[in-house]
Order: structure tokens, then sequence, then C-alpha cells
């Protein structure tokens, strides 16, 4: 193991390494002093201590003063310690369709990545990119794409990054040199980014989202009828994003053929596909299929597990290759998120917070619609996108209620904008794995991921305005 | 009034005369009697068998002991029984004694190698490699935790100090001891020190002070060299310079070490090596004794405990004016330690009387311990 020894002045590294402890004293304070006070008039005393459980739980993702899947549990054990409901309800959120779906998820991500098959993928995808190389910077971005419509982005990401390092060593290119290694790192962080909302499987905010919306009884998104939401943003972003790496950087090299031979040497390493990758090629078509077609009929979470179930039958994974390689914490995460919104909706709390707080400074739905997307994506920058969701989504949808809009166009909203996030490495895995390269330098990517989110935001207007109306949904009716 | 820092001065030179009433055995299994002087000063003094050298005899009067001074006074001192836990044996059968020497509330411990004084078949009296390590029955990192274990029982220890014995490579001898050091971390509250060489990259000072390491004492050859100098002398001698200021950025101030053997050159030059080492945050640990009469280096001793005393008390003035903490050498009973060249000295050691004092009491060891634990928390990340 390597170590740092951290040399600044003792109480400069005291304050760095236990800020948290004098901020969890105020918390706590903060919280013994709200409960000691009468709830505000039109709020029961269960809804006011479930919105100071929020509220916590707010502090803590922002800050990430606990680990998001920490706070997740807290969320789950605070109201039945607090009164606001029996254990055995508070407990049960934990078992909601969407946990289940997003576990089947990462389950079948970690077997695409442990097989193999995603890299091949990847590589099949990049093998006639290397002819120029701006057709080199359009493929890692379409490769890292179409490979976040079936994995999680980060998942993504975490594959493309060491095949993106070796072309650039073959490239020779040096994060000190031109701007030519700055674009293919981003277009692999974007590529991600921009692939991850377009379907459910990108990111497991989405999941959550549809999850805070069947629990506080607003029906539920299909699979395709998120992917026919998207599709106009992700063609979009797509195209300008593409423009905007090949026309704000210069394309400082001549050729890219060194590029082809690294990527035929990975395939040729590869070998031939093992009967486990076939396997599960097919089962993800199947999977896939059965979300698009059979997903409200059978349930996301049914057919997912149903895949997990044969994947084990069929030993594509063991269950070691899980205990190691899944993020267990995010779905941890989310029975925390789940549970405090739901307890937010049926307390009536989440109801008062918007009367009292949100609705007089809006107007219309299409203020609401604004100011969320645009919301959304800026906290997205600093934090987890599925943090962002279990924070936004709660209270977008009592304000939806109020102005009588469907709540899923919240859920559209809030869980596409929240996975749009380009400048800052603490946004999402991939950009961060992109920084980690150290070809990108902050102050040289601010202005292309502000133009970015900009875009983004834009077109995320515009699709709710002219795209959604055809789908039957409706922002300003 | 005899100077008290002189007359052990005087002892570590001349060694000591059995005079009467003395009880058996007077000496510890290397041949050193512990006595305690007045003022608390400890000094391992070897017997001066031929009895004809030493101007110094120990006598015993009733219950008292008496050191006279040939000519002079009787100073009364202490006697301290060479400890029981050196004739015990481990679990596994090995002589305590054969593991570790014990030098006031310091243990030495040689685990794997003599140092260079061993290595030519001398007797090191100041480290603890008092034999030759090599016809040493081997021992494991339990036998040496046992072996403080059992030397706790009968007498409280600070320090283990492990030596790499003089090794040639790039990390120093860091890595030969690591496993030593993860055992004494694991099962006892003391802290530890390594006499090493200064390493060729300073990721091994950061390695050493990670593993749980809480001072260095560092063979800095290029002081005391060799009848042959090596021929990249000079570069060196700016590396092992520039490893020692680094390692006293890592350790706590006054955790590093560095020795330097009064004697061996003019002493205007061993003033001058105490400035170049102070002015990178080492403390220097002047060790005062003649080399033994097989040594190479015999001719070359010059320095009288007199002439040394300048020596010391310059030591002392100077690391109270840079405040540097003495007390990582404390009770350190075969060389004169930085603190106590404060009988040398006009400067006032109050203070550092007082923290002494501190550090000797239950609560003061404690804190010490605690607060050299808490540091290596706070500082030390993983990369």
């Amino acid at each position: 193991m390597q170590y740092k020894i951290d040399t600044r002045p003792l109480p400069i590294v005291i304050l760095a390494r236990w800020w948290r402890f004098p901020v969890f004293m105020l918390l706590g304070y903060g919280l013994y002093y709200c409960f000691g006070q009468k709830p505000p008039e039109g709020l029961s005393l269960e809804g006011y201590r479930a919105l100071i459980v929020f509220l916590t739980c707010l502090v803590l993702w922002v800050t990430r003063l606990l680990p998001l899947a920490v706070t997740g549990l807290f969320a789950m054990v605070a109201p039945p310690l607090l009164g606001v409901l029996p254990a055995k309800e508070a407990f049960a959120f934990f078992g909601s369709e969407p946990v289940f779906f997003i576990m089947g998820v990462f389950i079948l991500a970690t077997a695409l990545l442990k097989s193999g098959l995603s890299a091949r993928l990847a590589l099949h995808l990049l093998k006639s990119g290397s002819k120029s190389p701006k057709r080199l910077v359009l493929h890692i971005m379409l490769t890292s794409a179409l490979l976040s419509f079936v994995m999680s982005e980060h998942a993504v990401a975490a594959m493309m990054f060491p095949l993106v390092v070796i072309i650039s060593r073959r490239l020779n290119l040096t994060p000190q040199g031109g701007s030519y290694g700055r674009i293919l790192f981003l277009a692999m962080a974007w590529g991600c980014v921009i692939g991850g909302i377009a379907t459910m499987l990108g990111g497991a905010r989405v999941a959550l989202a549809v999850g805070l919306l069947h629990d506080a009884g607003g029906g539920t998104i299909t699979f395709a009828e998120w992917t026919r939401a998207m599709l106009p943003i992700v063609l979009v972003l797509f195209g300008f994003c593409y423009f905007l790496l090949t026309r704000f950087f210069s394309i400082d090299i001549q050729t890219v053929a060194e590029a082809d031979t690294a990527i035929e040497e990975q395939i040729r390493d590869l070998g031939r596909p093992l009967m486990e990758e076939k396997f599960l090629g097919l089962l993800m078509i199947g999977a896939i299929a059965s979300w698009v077609f059979f997903g409200l009929q059978l349930g996301m979470a049914s057919i997912s597990i149903l895949a997990v179930v044969l994947l084990f039958m069929f030993r594509v994974v063991e269950w070691k290759d899980l205990q190691e390689k899944m993020e267990w914490g995010v779905i941890l995460m989310y029975g925390g998120a789940i549970a405090i919104s739901s307890i937010l909706n049926s307390t009536g709390a989440g109801i008062w917070f918007t009367k009292r707080f949100v609705l007089p400074h809006l107007d219309s739905p299409w203020m609401l619609m604004l100011a969320l997307s645009f919301l959304s994506i800026l906290l997205a920058e600093a934090m987890s996108p599925s943090a962002v969701v279990a924070i936004v989504v709660p209270i977008g949808m009592s304000v939806a209620k109020q102005f009588g809009l469907d709540p899923k166009v919240v859920v559209y909203a809030v869980a596409s904008a929240s996975g749009l996030a380009y400048a800052l490495p603490m946004s999402t895995p991939p950009v961060a794995l992109a920084y980690s390269s150290g070809y990108l330098r902050m102050k040289e990517v601010l202005l292309p991921a502000s133009l970015m989110a900009l875009v983004s935001w834009l077109t995320l207007l515009m699709t709710a305005k002219f795209w959604w109306p055809l789908l039957g949904i409706h922002v300003g009716r | 009034m005899t100077n008290i820092a002189l007359l052990k001065l005087q002892l570590l030179y001349s060694g000591i005369l059995a005079g009467q009433n003395l009880p058996s055995p007077l000496t510890n299994p290397f041949g050193l009697v512990h006595l305690v002087l007045p003022e608390g000063l400890t000094v391992s003094v070897h017997r001066n068998e031929n009895g004809t050298d030493s101007p110094f005899t120990l006598r015993k009067d009733g219950t008292q002991f008496l050191l006279d001074i040939a000519g002079g006074e009787s100073v009364p001192v202490q006697w301290t029984p060479p400890l029981q836990s050196y004739q015990q044996k481990t679990s596994s059968g090995v002589l305590v004694a054969d593991i570790l020497t014990v030098h006031g509330d310091f243990i030495a411990v040689h685990p794997t190698h003599a140092c260079r004084f061993g290595q030519s078949g001398l007797s090191c009296r100041y480290c603890g490699s008092s034999r030759d390590v090599s016809q040493h029955p081997p021992f494991t990192p339990r036998d040496l935790v046992e072996a403080i274990q059992i030397v706790e029982q009968e007498k409280q220890c600070d320090v283990v100090s492990l030596s790499s014995g003089r090794v040639d490579t790039a990390d120093g001898g860091v890595e030969r001891l690591e496993k030593w050091v993860t055992e004494i971390r694991k099962h006892l509250n003391v802290l530890i020190a390594l006499d090493l060489v200064p390493p060729e990259t300073n990721d091994w000072i950061d390695k050493t002070y990670a593993m749980g390491v809480d001072a260095l004492y560092y063979d800095s050859d290029f002081f005391n060299p060799d009848d042959e100098p090596r021929k990249d002398f000079e570069k060196h001698k700016a590396r092992q310079l520039e490893a020692l200021a680094y390692a006293s950025r890592i350790f706590p101030t006054g955790a590093v070490l560095s020795h330097l053997v009064i004697g061996l050159e003019p002493l205007a030059e061993t003033r001058a090596s105490i400035d170049l080492l102070i002015d990178r945050g080492v403390v220097p640990v002047l060790a005062y004794f003649p080399p033994y009469d097989g040594s190479s280096l015999r001719s070359r001793w010059t320095a009288t405990p007199e002439e040394a005393r300048a020596i010391y008390a310059h030591l002392y003035e100077r690391l109270v004016r840079t405040r540097i903490n003495p007390h990582w050498v404390q009770q350190y009973d075969v060389v004169l330690t930085a603190l106590e060249g404060r009988f040398f000295s006009n400067e006032s050691p109050r203070y550092h009387l007082k923290l002494k004092n501190f550090y000797e009491t239950s609560f003061g060891r404690a804190l010490r311990f605690s607060l050299a634990r808490l540091r290596r928390h706070l500082r030390v990340v993983p990369a």
C-alpha cells in the first residue's frame, strides 16, 4: 500500500480531517432544537418530524458528511425512531420494485464487464474509427453512448477508460502536449453522459425517480416510454457534442493509424467469444426486448431479476464476482430515498413545504419545468445524480400536484437533467475518470462544459415543448 | 562539587574498578554496570578488569553505593541490579538476553544483522549490538514481543529501538524491519524507533512513518567515514542530508536523530556537524566513548571529557534556541543526551526539565504515547 504524509500544519490537518465532527454536533443540536419546537401551523406533528428528517438527509446528501448509502439507511430508521410511522412500514419501502430493478440491472452490468462482452463490443465499435482523427473521436463518443444505453454509465466509463489510455499512448499523446488527448477523454466522458439518459439502464436515477413516482401514486413510466421521450435529446446533444469537441479544441494530429493497431491487438488478445459471452449477449437482447414490450405487464423488476436468475443458472457469473464489483451501497441509498419521499407524501409534509416555500415563487407549470430542470443540472455538477433525484423529485411532485400537472413530467425533467453533468470531477464517474487521466485541466473544460450544459437545458425544454406532447406528455395544459 | 554530566562522560571514558562488598553478579550479561548518578543521570559503564586504568572505584558501604574518585570525593550513586529477565526464555526457548538489550527505559534490538561494530567482530555497547548477531539463535517477531513483555513485567520501557544493521540497499533497511514493527505495534503500547541508513528515495521515509515508527536514528556515515571514503562522497553526503531534512518534516519535531562520534575528528568539525544537523531539524546524538583496542579508529581518538563539554553545551543551547524537542533521547545511559548537556550550559533548563518530569509520570507517558498515535492517524493518508 502506498502512503502520503500530510505535512501541513497540524491544526489545518485536524480541520481537514475532522471538520465533520463539529458539523455533526451542530446538526445534532439543530435536530434537538427543532424537535423541541411545535409544528408550524397547517402541519401535523408526524409531517413536521418527517420534514426534519428529509432536511437532515438533504444536508447529508449534499455535503456527503456520510456516505450516500448510510444516509439512505438513516432515512429508513429515523422515521420509526421518531414516531412518524411504525418500523414495519418504514422498512417495507426497501422492498419497492425499483430497488429490485436497480439491483438486477447492476448485476447484469457486472456480468457484462466480467465476461468481457462489453469490452469486445467496445473494441469492435471502435475498430472502424481509426481512419481519421475526427472519426476516431466520433467512434469513441458513439461507443461510449451506445454502451451506456444498456449499462450504467459509470461501468461503461470504467471499461472505456483503459482503452482510451492505450489509444492515447499509441498516438504518443501526452497530458502536457496538444489538445487531441483532451478531446478523446472528453469524448469518452460526455459520450457516456449523453448515452446514459437514453434508457432506464444508463443510470439508476431513472429507476429511482420512477419508484418515487409509483410510491406517490403517480403511476409508472415504461422502458419504451422513457426512451421515446429522451430520443431527441440524445440525438441533438450527441451531434452538438461532436461539433463542439471537434471545433472548440484544435485537432493537432494528422493520422490515427497507430490507434488501429492498438485496437487490433486488443481484439486479438480477447480471442474468440466464449460461450458465456454469446449467452449473455442473447440474454441482454431478450431482457431489453422484454422491458420494452412486456415491462408494464410483467414488471420491470421481475424481468431484471429473472435475467439474473438465468445468469446464475448458466454460471455466467459467480456470486463472489458480484460481491467484489457490485455497488451495493447505491441500492441502500435508493431504499432510503424512496422511504423518505413516501413519508413526506403520506404525512402531507411535502404539500405543506411546497405551498409555503416553493409555490409563491412559481406561477405556472412551465416555470416549474424551467426551475426543476435548471436546478437539477446545476446540482448534478456537485452531487451524485441519484442524490439530486432523491431531493428534487419529491418536492417537484408536490408542486406538480398543486398545478394539477402530471407528476411524470417532473420525473422526465429531473431524472434526465440530473444525468447531464459535464464540468466538474465530482459530478459523475465518467467525468471524474476523464480528469484522472491528467489530460484535462478544469479551466480548459469549464467553457465547453458550460456550453454543453446550456444546450442540454435548452434541448430539454424544446423537447418538452414540441416532442413530449406528441407522446401525450403535457407540461402546460 | 563534581559536575555530574562531566562525571558521566569520565565514566564512559574510563570505566570503573570494582571495590569492596559489591553484590554478584555486578554487571549485566554484556559486562555493563548500571548506575544512577545524582540528578537522575543514568549510565551504563564498563568494568575495567585490569584494575589500573580507571580513577573510579565502586564500592558498597552498608546499604549505600559509593563511587570513589581517585584523589578526591566519594559520590553516592544507585546501583541497578542486572535484569532477571535476561535469564528468562520465550515460549520457543530463546533467551531474552539473546534478543534484546535494555538501556534505561530503552530496549535495543538487532533482529537480523549486527551494526558495523558487530560486523567487524567488536561488541557495541552503544546500540545494543553487544554480541555478534550472526551467532545468536534465530528468533521470530513473536519471540521479540514475548521478550519485551517479559522485560516489562520487571521494568517499564518506553521505547523499543530496532536496528537494521549496516545495509547497502535503497530502502536503508526499512523493509527488513517491517514485520518486526508490525508485530510490536499489534501487541504492545510502546514507542518504536528504528536505527537505519538514510534511504535513496524519500518515499521510504513516508513508509517508515506510516508503518508505525515514532522516531528514527539515521546512521549518516559521512560524518564518521571509514578509512577509505567512497568515491561519490559529496553526492552521497548531499543525499543523506536531504533525507535527514525530509525525515524531520515527516516525523515529530526532535524525533529524527543522527549519531555523531566525538573524538574521531577535530572538535570544531563536530561542532559544525551539530549545526548542520540542527539546521535540518535533526537532533544529534553525541556518542562519547573511546574505540576498542582492536579498532582501526583507536589511533584517531583525541577528545578528553573536559574537551567534550563545550560541544555538549553547544548542542543543548542550539536545541533550546531552535525549539527542537530533545526528549526523544532521554535516559539514554550510554551517551550523554542533548538534554543532559544542560549541566555544561548557563541556559535555563526549567521548561525542558518540567516536560521531562511530566513525561515520566504515568499520565505524561500515556499522553505522549497517545499524541504520537494521534499524529500518525492524522498525517498518514493512503495515496
